[in-house]
């Protein structure tokens, strides 16, 4: 289920890392990150002292606690992020929102980062959503299944239109 | 241009048919799940807005076009909005919502990379899934570089680039944001949005008002059914498993969440649909708006979706444009059809488009019947003409001479291109070469 899950994936031009352990992720995290000034990191990401972490590295992190995440988040060049579940088939991570997990943060940086739990992990869509829907709904619960792309430049993909130009998944066992 | 686009489309879809939504069996599942809800549409309607209602939505219900632009403009005077950015919907074109707005005072930016690129052309969108298909890069650059004010790049990541740091502008500013719904959710009164580009989720997530308009047949009766249906659309749409995002939508913020606007609205259109209940025409409310019948028509594929002259195009815009109108536009749509019956054998959730189509020639009279007479007198005369060899000769002497600008066909030519005669004919070239 885990190498469907990647495979398709990476068919949709996500780069994906893992499994691998608590330390192993958080460090594959802080090297991805530790290249850019400003990044924003949701509460959710299921990683301890990941920002303390960044911020030894000399990252400057916007957290959605921050008075100032609405006006500076435009500037963030990654976004950190957890994910409520993820489905092998269809590939996809599910996001949901909650006042640690703004909608923003998987959409406006240029580079989402998302740490998912492998044992969050479903075979498929059409299962996962019996499950979702018999639980309380997020505000919203965002499917994402790779970078922003459109297909209107005479049919032929270009990323990165509006959201993220490139999605990397750290799996995490 | 649209036969290259097609075709690009077509590698796309093929490469999909081995996933799971190809399954004939998945097919039949969602054809179920359809025709389950139009069995009792008003019910899970009233379902559907007891449950939004209980998340905080406000539903609005609107019987006309003229009534659903009415309630979104007044929506927007009494909040003083000044800039809409639109996510790309068929419904919001059905009620031509954008020049309401525009109307009104309001600027309203369609923010669907091709619907966008069309806007700016002052054109209207020439398929469903991506309305700029008729157009070529180099075209697309010219349309973007004169909004720019500058000279940009025939180049595919250069033109995005440049779109998206623009739209992100919109994005920031505007006031409201404008969708459709691909799916509702009764049970749970949850709106499900799908698209690819991320514009849908910037228009649900920065703004402080988010309005969907939703035509009626939208309603889905379980949430859990969205998980057959969404891969069935995705995997016919655009040939991907599922589209980049789909967005669950099940009330407007949270108290302590940091962004997602603070009023969800939705509009339940009607605009005569359920009057086609209980008619051979009820199976029409199924469709998904996946597009596959238009991708496979042949009528389609040469005339593209201009010619139709109607928000809908393809098969389902020639059952869906005369039902819609109750017969007052797009009544000669039905005519214009091969009855190859391809569209009802692509359609996913099993819509007999072909015999609607026949069925539709006999329910709404043709409004051109004295068109057809025209034409019968000039297939007369062109029998005529071309059965003797001087005739022939005549004719096609005069065709070169005009190169194929005959007076009294723009009706035909503003929408298709009519083949150009060679500048010599065979019979005179023979005679050249064998002097
Ligand atoms: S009629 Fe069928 S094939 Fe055509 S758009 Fe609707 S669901 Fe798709």
């Amino acid at each position: 289920m885990i190498d469907v899950f990647v495979a398709g994936l990476r068919a949709n031009s996500c780069t994906v890392s893992g499994p691998m352990n608590t330390d192993e992720a958080r460090a594959t995290v802080v090297e991805r990150a530790s290249a850019h000034l400003l990044v924003a990191c949701n509460d959710d990401v299921p990683l301890p002292a990941l920002v303390d972490g960044l911020r030894q590295r000399g990252v400057e992190v916007l957290t959605p606690g921050d008075p100032a995440w609405a006006e500076r988040l435009a500037d963030a060049e990654v976004g950190i992020t957890g994910a409520r579940l993820a489905v092998a088939q269809p590939s996809a991570i599910a996001l949901a929102a909650a006042p640690g997990a703004p909608r923003s943060t998987s959409l406006v940086p240029s580079v989402h980062i998302c740490v998912v739990r492998v044992d969050d992990l479903l075979p498929t869509l059409a299962d996962a959503m019996i499950g979702v829907a018999a639980g309380e709904m997020p505000s919203a619960l965002t499917w994402i299944g790779g970078p922003s792309r459109t297909g209107d430049l005479e049919m032929i993909t270009t990323l990165g239109v509006h959201g993220p130009r490139a999605v990397e998944i750290v799996l995490l066992d | 241009m649209l036969q290259r686009a097609l075709h690009n489309l077509d590698r796309r879809l093929r490469t999909a048919g081995e996933s799971a939504a190809a399954h004939p069996d998945w097919k039949d599942r969602a054809a179920a799940i359809r025709r389950e809800t139009l069995l009792d549409l008003d019910g899970w309607l009233d379902r559907l807005e007891h449950s939004l209602v209980a998340r905080g939505v406000h539903v609005h219900r609107a019987s006309t076009p003229a009534d659903a632009r009415r309630v979104v403009v007044e929506l927007a005077q009494a909040r003083g909005a000044r800039t809409v950015v639109k996510s790309k919907s068929m419904a919001t074109e059905e009620i031509d919502l954008g020049n309401a707005l525009e109307d009104a005072g309001l600027t309203s930016v369609e923010t669907d990379l091709g619907e966008y690129i069309v806007q700016l052309a002052g054109e209207r969108p020439s398929h469903m899934i991506t309305p700029a298909i008729h157009k070529t890069l180099p075209q697309i650059r010219d349309v973007l570089a004169k909004e720019a004010g500058t000279d940009l790049a025939v180049d595919r990541e250069a033109l995005t680039a440049w779109a998206r740091d623009r739209l992100r502008g919109e994005f920031l500013r505007a006031d409201i944001g404008i969708t459709g719904v691909n799916f509702a959710a009764a049970d749970t009164g949850t709106l499900v949005l799908v698209t690819n580009e991320g514009n849908g989720r910037f228009c649900t997530t920065l703004p402080r008002v988010h309005i969907a308009v939703m035509p009626v047949e939208k309603v889905i009766p379980r949430l859990a059914d969205a998980g057959i249906l969404l891969p069935l659309l995705t995997t016919h749409a655009t040939g991907q498993a599922l589209s980049n995002y789909v967005t669950m939508i099940s009330g407007p913020r949270r108290a302590g969440e940091v962004d997602g606007p603070d009023e969800l609205h939705v509009v339940f259109l009607d605009n005569r649909r359920r009057t086609l209940l209980g008619t051979r025409y009820e199976e029409m409310l199924a469709c998904i708006r996946c597009g596959a019948c238009l991708n496979v028509c042949p009528v389609y594929r040469n005339v593209s979706g201009h010619a139709y002259d109607s928000v809908y195009s393809g098969p389902m815009g020639k059952v869906l444009t005369p039902l819609l109108s109750g017969g007052t536009e797009g009544a000669d749509l039905p005519y214009g059809s091969t009855l190859c019956h391809a569209c009802s054998d692509a359609c996913p959730v099993k819509i007999p488009l072909g015999d609607m189509i026949l069925a539709l020639r006999a329910d709404v009279p043709d409004p051109h019947s004295g068109a057809r007479r025209r034409r019968r007198i000039f297939w007369t005369v062109w029998a005529r003409a071309w059965s003797t060899p001087s005739g022939y000769r005549l004719t096609t002497a005069l065709g070169r001479v005009s190169r194929g600008r005959v007076p009294g066909l723009q009706a035909w030519t503003s929408t298709r291109e009519l083949p150009r005669p060679a500048r010599e004919s065979f019979r005179d070239r023979w005679a050249k070469e064998h002097a």
